[in-house]
């Protein structure tokens, strides 16, 4: 070996071990890649990825429960709603509590870091701003039976009512959202987001869709959800009473 | 030159080291034992070299108290520079080390090296390896996480049930009644004193027999170890075909053991050092702490143990395994040394092989416990959740929210307790699905009382939605009938 070699081997090895120091190396330790306190981590991802993507989806849509990146409905719900909902959970559905305080496992500043997250990673600031939006929540008492025509003009070109039919093999499937056992799932509050912001990932158009052309207004919005409220049943996901043909039953 | 050769002798005539040194090196060794089978040796010498280097720079800032452990391992990675590369290349030799140990323990062991006269060297590397591990358990408690902290409560367990004394040496294990600061600095004791003396001194004596009794020669089939002829023909064979230690033999070591070093050196910059993992706090719960790879068998084997079994299993069975190797050379001392006229050792080694193997890979996965924050984090595969009807994706939220994620995985995601779900619905009719829902049976938990008529109405009808689209659903005998009859 002569000296040249020897020191291109030398230098070889020093500029080796200097862009070690220089963080290059899939090795290197990334400030934060140490375990946490799991109470400490206020990073959205991560909070998110362990909470929520099991439920809403892994980028916040395609999952089961509502889609959370969907710009309109991050455009018509508040902040507040947004904290008591993952706070306290929904009563009644399966939207779970997170908080501490309700049984579960996140801090408020947890909780805090999840809302300014799914704000600054969905929503779109003035979305909607001049649309005839009908509000996130409402007072107003719906006319159930004015609701069953907005489902005939709005609805039925898409969906049935009734016992949601077992698939016969194959054919396309046609969700019934009046099926006694759904309803009994499913709070009027997420029916009714869901009719106004949509869920553009799986194909439900949004409120000014559903017939389009023709937004719904405030009103039928609320006459709808009543509708549907009402079709809830006393003993839902049981075979007794039946739900009759028309697919109304039994009324609580 | 002159000068330098004046030093040199004046050193020599006092130490006078020359001649043993020399003699050391150009013994004869038999010519078959220059082969790259016999570099495992040498190899785990200079990991423990390097272990030492590393081990000191380390003690250096490391400051074992139970506050400021954490912190300085968390300074070595992101505030000095280097500091993370030196924990990979410990962290790294470690695992080396203990593989290299048991690699040259196998290969003793397969090629008869244990047989008369080295029955000492056999014995020395038993304690050696057992002091290897040692160094492995008590290095990974100095990282002082998670997994230190409840690896030290398995330790201290298993202590803790050996009988009448188990107490008190649960307490001089641990310092005190609970793992603490003292817990620490007792094991950076061990890890720094006791243990590294110790293996330094047998591992001397183990080298020094090694150099003394020769190095075993390449066994043959026929050629058989008689106690009274076995060192005559050795001799002759090393003198007659045999060729000089240094530096026949040793170019082959040399090059191994740097080769080695380079493996370790590129483990540390790929994959980096070993945590510190979670704070050692145990009000956290929402923790799945694991052995280093090294201890991964017996994790899963103590895992599959049924509870009356343990307490025998991890107080005898170790026993035993020690007695087992340490009565070795003494029941199977003379003989035949090649594999190919000892059937028995050869399965001996490959059933202990395949099922640290098997057992290995299970700590790996831990198919045993549920995987705790699936049914909030792992989510549902998107063509599936887009496929299906109102009710049946609300079935997949009862199934999320009443966490069957944790035991049952979909789409490859969630816990393995229980069988995939993936095709479940070829498997099962609506009724047994209904069934097993409400009954569960064969270590599912039985959810009748935690599910209301619509969550299993809309659960069922989401399970029967997983099979493949090209594969029909399961159908049971009425069923079957009844379409044989509408044909
Ligand atoms: C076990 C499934 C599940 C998990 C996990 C879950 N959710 Fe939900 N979430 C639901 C369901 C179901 C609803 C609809 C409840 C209803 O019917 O009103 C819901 C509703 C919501 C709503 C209100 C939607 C509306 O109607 O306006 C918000 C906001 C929300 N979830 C956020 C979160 C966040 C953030 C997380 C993670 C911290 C989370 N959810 C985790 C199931 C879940
Ligand atoms: C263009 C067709 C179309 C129209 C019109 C339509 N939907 Fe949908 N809707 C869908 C699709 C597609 C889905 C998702 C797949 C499914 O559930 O069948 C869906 C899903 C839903 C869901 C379940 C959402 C969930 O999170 O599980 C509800 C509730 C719903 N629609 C209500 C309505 C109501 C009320 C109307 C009338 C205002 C309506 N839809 C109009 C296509 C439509
Ligand atoms: C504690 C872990 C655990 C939980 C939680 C759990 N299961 Fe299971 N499940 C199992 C085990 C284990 C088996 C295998 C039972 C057997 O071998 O008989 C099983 C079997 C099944 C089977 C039959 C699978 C087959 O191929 O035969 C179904 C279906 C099932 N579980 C559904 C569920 C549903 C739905 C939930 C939630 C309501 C759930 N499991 C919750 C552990 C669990």
């Amino acid at each position: 070996m002569n000296a040249r070699q020897f020191l291109s081997g030398a230098f070889l090895l020093a500029s080796l071990v200097l862009t070690a120091g220089c963080e290059r190396f899939p090795g290197y330790p990334h400030p934060g890649s140490e375990a946490m306190r799991p109470d400490e981590v206020t990073d959205f991802s991560r909070l998110y990825s362990q909470n929520c993507s099991a439920c809403h989806g892994a980028d916040g849509q395609y999952g089961p429960a509502i889609a959370l990146a969907n710009p309109e409905y991050q455009a018509i719900v508040d902040d507040n709603t947004l904290r008591s909902v993952i706070a306290n959970g929904e009563q009644g559905t399966l939207m779970p509590a997170f908080a501490q305080s309700a049984g579960g496992m996140l801090t408020d500043a947890q909780i805090d870091a999840l809302v300014k997250g799914l704000r600054q990673r969905w929503a779109r600031s003035g979305y909607l701003q001049g649309a005839d939006v009908p509000p996130y929540k409402t007072d107003k008492q719906g006319d159930a039976a004015h609701g069953q025509q907005v489902f005939q003009a709005y609805c039925s070109r898409c969906h049935v009512t009734g016992t949601q039919p077992l698939n016969t093999g194959g054919k396309t499937k046609t969700s019934s959202i009046t099926d006694g056992s759904y309803l009994a799932l499913i709070s009027d509050q997420s029916l009714r987001a869901i009719i106004i912001a949509g869920r553009p990932d799986l194909g439900h158009p949004d409120w000014r869709n559903a017939q389009p052309g023709h937004a719904m207004s405030d009103q039928e919005v609320t006459d709808l959800v009543a509708w549907m409220a009402s079709q809830r049943q006393q003993t839902p996901g049981q075979p007794y009473p039946a739900q009759d043909e028309t697919g109304r039953g039994k009324k609580l | 030159m002159s000068r330098l050769k004046e030093v040199y002798n004046w050193f020599e005539r006092r130490l006078q080291l020359e001649g043993p040194i020399k003699e050391a090196a150009l013994h004869p060794v038999p010519r078959n034992t220059a082969s790259w089978w016999y570099v495992f040796g040498s190899a785990a010498m200079t990991l423990l070299m390097l272990q030492i280097a590393t081990g000191i720079l380390l003690a250096i800032i490391y400051v074992p108290s139970g506050g400021e452990a954490w912190k300085t391992l968390d300074q070595l990675n992101h505030q000095l520079y280097l500091g993370w590369f030196l924990r990979a290349m410990h962290g790294w030799g470690s695992n080396f080390m203990v593989a290299v140990v048991l690699i040259h323990m196998a290969q003793v062991f397969m090629f008869g090296a244990y047989k008369f006269p080295r029955e000492l060297t056999w014995i020395l590397g038993v304690f050696l390896l057992l002091m290897t591990l040692g160094m492995a358990f008590t290095g990974q408690v100095l990282r002082f996480d998670q997994d230190a902290y409840w690896g030290l409560g398995i330790g201290a367990s298993i202590v803790s049930r050996v009988p009448l004394i188990g107490g008190p040496l649960v307490h001089l294990l641990l310092g005190g009644p609970i793992i603490a600061g003292a817990t620490l600095s007792r094991f950076f004791a061990l890890h720094v004193f006791v243990i590294p003396g110790l293996m330094l001194l047998f591992a001397g004596l183990h080298v020094w027999m090694v150099l003394k009794l020769g190095i075993n020669e390449w066994p043959m089939p026929g050629r058989v170890v008689r106690r009274e002829t076995y060192i005559q023909e050795y001799n002759e064979m090393a003198h007659k075909d045999g060729v000089p230690f240094v530096p026949d033999a040793l170019w082959k070591d040399l090059f191994f053991s740097a080769g080695i070093l380079v493996a370790v050196a590129v483990c540390a910059l790929l994959f980096g050092p070993y945590g510190p993992g979670g704070q050692p706090d145990p009000t956290i719960i929402q923790t799945a702490p694991k052995p280093d790879f090294f201890f991964l068998w017996l994790f899963a084997v103590l895992s599959y143990l049924p509870p009356e079994m343990e307490t025998p299993f991890v107080l005898i069975a170790p026993a035993i395994g020690i007695l087992v190797l340490l009565a070795l050379p003494f029941v199977a001392g003379v003989g035949e040394k090649s594999w190919h006229r000892r059937p028995v050792a050869v399965l001996v080694l490959i059933t202990v092989a395949v099922s640290w193997g098997i057992f290995t890979h299970l700590g790996v996965h831990t198919p045993w416990s549920p995987v705790m924050d699936a049914w909030s984090g792992d989510p549902l595969p998107q063509k599936l959740v887009h496929s299906e009807t109102a009710l049946e994706r609300q079935g997949a939220v009862v199934f999320q929210a009443k966490q069957c994620r944790n035991c049952h995985s979909v789409g490859g995601l969630g816990g393995q307790r229980g069988p995939a779900l993936d095709d479940v619905a070829t498997r099962l009719t609506e009724d047994q699905l209904i069934r097993q829902v409400l009954q569960g049976g064969g270590n599912m938990p039985a959810y009748g009382k935690n599910l209301s008529p619509p969550e299993v109405n809309a659960l069922v009808r989401f399970l029967e939605t997983l099979k493949p689209a090209n594969r029909p659903a399961a159908v049971d005998a009425s069923q079957e009938a009844q379409a044989q009859l509408g044909k």
